[in-house]
């Protein structure tokens, strides 16, 4: 379906009726940059990836004048905002038209008696809370992404916050947006139609639908986002563990306990703890007998959270927790974006530094199945380290997903050689990623807490962890996007198309 | 370790014998494995470009580096970028291109033009987690300055051109200035004019080293900073034949310019017996402490002193008492190579802070991680719309504070400044001037036509926002919902 050049020229001329002359842009260099996302990618297979024409619109209506030309013309389109998710969803796979929103990045309007802002969806979290701060507000959608995602792929992924036990995940904080169709009406999805309602029962709960969807059933273009008052007071105490059973055991007491201001815990397990040791020179070094790792993150008024603190403090105690201090708790924490993409390099076998991409597999697992899916993707990736020095196991981390500890993020750090990538290493990654993914669903899991799960590999396990609910998927898609033009190959559902699947 | 086991079955639970590569401690059979291994390594693919294959050679780890990690803390402080939203100009496209480059799908033809959208200002690097949290222990630091030097000069050297680049570099050569005049010539025998009447010697063990913009232009800079030596007692002269630093000159990719000025540069300092040079230009400040070593090695021994650092230590030694007071409510403007580049933002502040009647409403210096005037890296010989709407940008965050001038500590940044500054009613004044005025020295000189008509108004009320006419709190207060782009 890919278009041919002569096409791409018939494109171009009719984007040319709606966008500027430097809003298109078809230059190789602008191409093969919005071709790639943060997860390693065949990059020995990149040409196959790129957009054949890329245009940055300013507005909602020129996004759904080029989704109207794009679906009259039968060309793909992708959209594209931080491209930093982790499942491919603003990698075009068919070429066609990429969608770049980062120019609609205004602040439309502070609500500050109904407490919400409505954005352009190419704004970045940071930059809206540096805006918000003067008003003592923040919108709390913290992906570890949070310096360079913006809140429209946040809307395109169903994003996970890390601190979404206390505020919520971005589907709980956007309150509503415009959206382009596949066929280019515009609409606007709420609870509701509200543009500023948090809870509807009236009609189809929508807003879910065209959250998380990966680009495939269409373009958030404007969000109205609810606003949370600057936290006062923020707590993040580390806790040291020497092994595994007595950290998890703590982790599901601290996100069991019911502490209002309790924002998440993440687990570190014996793997990550050696990674840290090894090859991150910005972890503050711990005695050796520090096998696994415990971080809560509490916010809020500076009274609340010194009572809720201590409640949490004897909980850790209770559990064996040695605590490792301000320093550590402060300067660990606050580097929780920065760390994730802190390990460019992995190390072979026999400890030649050298560089890999970082990239995390993740599932959402309840509490009881964690120790055992942590140990069966353990094995995974042990099984790909001993066939190659390409992968290198990088540890786990499990992060609670709300207040009451049902179920965890839980991810696997894989460090990937990506200058050795070949068929050969992918098709044994792409294997590795469909195995993490079975696991997952054995465990009663679904295959993805937080990315998406419409890469290859793991993508192959969808219609059997939604069952009947994929079919629905397929009927949507058809119904909404008739000419399979956005983002057409993403989460199997050619086969909503006949002659395609 | 568990991982090892030949037969596939763990021997024992991986969760508690985590594997940590290379350690003594690991079993013999693990350099086994490590020869048979089934991927590595992969064939590189030839690029029958020499020179791009020299590059790419040379740059490919380091863009591995970037491009593996794919995340892009970097955008969103990279003052072209928060401008022009477009992603092939931020600084992790410059290291895919390399990439690209060494897969043979790019060609630097494809890429030359896209490196001009850099002002070489460095705070990617700073942004980068690879920076913040690993240093350069692995040799891994993220080099995104450096990368769009050699791009620039892989450009070059590849005959291609940008066109304003290379006017300007044919220019510079022809007159071993830069035609910061424009089609007013500069040269030799205009590089000293700034100085007049000053009474400055030629020649010695310190020189004063003035570049081009502040030599031709914004001559009342040079002045302050001469007149305020001279108070102090501080022995100085001028060169004997001062060319163009170079810098500019390799930072747009013309290296062999760059380094014939700077054999010139050397050659006359050590006819002159000169130990060190004063420099007021973070431009030079960034040519000396960098190009010239790489050039010369160990030959290079000469002192270079940044002057906004000498008159802080003066302050502190009470060889210079500021008790003229100035009467403006001010903020700073942190030059990209002194504060990002290379981690000076103390001392502009003592200097500052020292000045009597001058009330200070400082900006963090992390926050101005994302500031810049976009006249460095040789964007406004190529872009100058794109540097005037960076100034502007700039100018619009000093609006929403109380001030009425904006001071800066970098010639190069005073001229756009200035003009985004003529727009929203704000003057900008170079930290040397107003150190000189607080110390009693009328320096004379230029700032430029808008900065001397400035300059010339006669200003009344208190200081701060009221002696504005535009008198606009900006964005801030909440009533204009507009970008947010960075202000804190």
């Amino acid at each position: 379906m890919t278009i041919m050049l002569e096409d791409v020229d018939e494109v171009v001329r009719a984007l040319r009726t709606v966008l500027a002359e430097e809003q298109i842009l078809t230059g190789r260099a602008d191409r093969f940059n919005r071709a790639r996302v943060p997860a390693p990618f065949p990059v020995h297979r990149w040409a196959e990836r790129v957009p054949d024409v890329v245009v940055l619109p300013t507005s909602t209506e020129q996004v759904a004048a080029v989704v109207k030309i794009a679906n009259g013309l039968r060309v793909p389109v992708v959209p594209r905002d931080g491209g930093t998710g982790l499942t491919d969803g603003a990698v075009p796979l068919r070429g066609g038209i990429l969608i770049d929103v980062k120019r609609m990045n205004q602040v439309h309007e502070l609500d500050l008696a109904n407490r919400t802002v409505t954005v352009g969806t190419g704004i970045n979290m940071l930059k809206l809370n540096e805006y918000l701060a003067p008003y003592g507000l923040f919108y709390p959608d913290d992906p570890a992404s949070y310096p360079c995602s913006l809140v429209g792929g946040r809307i395109g992924t169903s994003g996970w916050s890390l601190i979404g036990a206390r505020y919520g995940h971005t589907r709980d904080l956007v309150l509503s947006f415009d959206h382009v169709l596949p066929t280019g009406d515009i609409m606007h999805v709420g609870d509701g139609i509200g543009r500023k309602v948090s809870k509807s029962s009236s009609g189809y709960q929508l807003k879910h639908l065209f959250m998380g969807h990966q680009g495939t059933l269409g373009i958030a273009t404007r969000a109205t986002l609810k606003l949370f008052p600057k936290p006062e007071a923020e707590l993040s105490p580390f806790w040291a563990f020497d092994n595994y059973d007595d950290a998890y055991a703590c982790t599901g007491a601290l996100a069991r306990a019911g502490v209002a201001t309790f924002a998440g815990a993440v687990l570190f397990d014996e793997h990550k703890v050696a990674y840290l040791r090894r090859d991150d020179e910005a972890y503050i070094p711990q005695p050796t007998d520090v096998r696994a790792l415990v971080c809560a993150a509490m916010y809020g008024w500076d009274d609340e959270v010194r009572v809720g603190g201590k409640r949490l403090f004897r909980i850790a105690k209770e559990h064996g927790a040695r605590y490792l201090g301000d320093e550590i708790s402060e300067g660990d924490w606050a580097a929780r974006h920065d760390r994730y993409a802190t390990p460019l390099h992995g190390r072979t076998k026999d400890g030649q530094v050298v560089p890999m991409s970082w990239h995390c597999e993740d599932a959402a697992i309840n509490y009881s199945a964690l120790p055992s899916v942590t140990k069966a993707w353990h094995e995974i990736v042990a099984d790909l380290r001993r066939r190659t020095d390409v992968f290198d196991d990088w540890g786990m981390f499990a992060y609670t997903s709300g207040s009451t500890g049902v179920d965890y993020l839980t991810e696997i750090d894989v460090g990937i050689w990506e200058q050795q990538l070949d068929d050969r290493a992918w098709a044994m990654w792409v294997d590795a990623k469909r195995r993490l993914a079975r696991v997952a669903l054995d465990h009663g899991g679904s295959i993805s807490a937080c990315h998406g799960s419409c890469r290859e590999g793991e993508v192959d396990l969808v219609p059997e962890e939604l069952g009947r609910g994929f079919d629905v998927m397929l009927d949507i898609k058809r119904t909404l996007d008739p000419n399979n033009i956005m983002n057409p190959g993403k989460y199997l559902l050619d086969r909503a198309y006949p002659q395609e699947g | 370790m568990t991982d090892l086991d030949r037969d596939g079955a763990p021997s024992t639970d991986p969760l508690r014998e985590p594997f940590t590569p290379g350690m003594r401690s690991n079993p013999p059979e693990l350099t086994e494995l490590t020869r048979s291994d089934e991927i590595v390594p992969q064939v590189l693919i030839p690029l029958e470009d020499v020179k791009t294959r020299e590059f790419v050679q040379e740059w490919r780890n380091a863009a591995y580096n970037c491009y593996s990690s794919g995340h892009k803390f970097c955008r969103e402080v990279c003052p072209v970028v928060i401008e022009t939203r477009n992603e092939s100009y931020s600084p992790t496209a410059f290291h895919a291109n390399v990439v690209g480059m060494e897969r043979g799908e790019l060609t630097v033809e494809d890429v030359a033009a896209d490196y001009v959208n850099c002002t070489q200002c460095g705070a990617c690097e700073l942004r980068c987690p690879n920076t913040l949290f690993t240093g350069d222990f692995y040799r891994f630091r993220t080099r995104t300055v450096d990368v769009v030097k050699a791009a620039r000069a892989l450009a070059v050297d590849s005959g291609v051109h940008q066109e304003g680049y290379r006017s300007w570099n044919a220019r510079t050569a022809e007159r071993s200035h830069e035609p910061v005049l424009g089609e007013t010539p500069v040269g030799q025998d205009t590089v000293r004019d700034w100085a007049d009447g000053l009474d400055i010697p030629i020649g010695g063990e310190t020189i004063l080293f003035v570049d081009c913009e502040a030599a031709f232009y914004r001559t009342s800079v040079p002045r302050a900073v001469a007149q305020v030596l001279q108070k102090a007692g501080y022995e100085f002269g001028l060169m004997g034949e001062q060319w163009c630093c170079g810098g500019p000159a390799a930072e747009m990719g013309y290296v062999d310019q760059a380094r014939a000025f700077a054999e010139h540069n050397m050659a006359s300092w050590r006819a002159t017996g000169t130990k060190r040079i004063l420099v007021l230009d973070p431009h030079d400040y960034i040519a000396f402490t960098e190009d010239y070593p790489k050039y010369f090695g160990a030959d290079f021994d000469l002192e270079v002193v940044l002057i906004v650092e000498l008159f802080a230590e003066m302050i502190r030694d009470g060889r210079l008492v500021p008790d003229v007071p100035v009467d403006r409510a001010i903020t700073y403007h942190d030059p990209c190579r002194l504060n990002k580049r290379k981690g000076i933002w103390k001392e502009p502040r003592e200097v500052l802070r020292a000045i009597p009647g001058l009330r200070f409403e400082d900006v963090d210096r992390v926050t101005q991680w994302s500031y810049c005037s976009g006249a460095g890296g040789g964007l406004a010989v190529e872009k100058p719309e794109l540097t005037a709407a960076i100034s502007a940008r700039r100018l619009s965050h000093a609006g929403a504070l109380d001030v009425d001038t904006l001071v800066s500590a970098c010639p190069w940044s005073e001229r756009p400044l200035t003009e985004a500054g003529d727009d929203v009613d704000i003057d900008v004044l170079d930290i040397h001037e107003l150190l000189a005025t607080s110390l009693g020295i009328d320096g004379g000189g230029s700032r430029g036509e808008t900065g001397d008509r400035r300059f010339a108004q006669v200003r009344s009320g208190p200081p701060g926002r009221a002696r504005r006419a535009s008198g606009e709190p900006g964005t801030a207060d909440g009533s204009e919902p507009g970008t947010a782009d960075g202000d804190g």
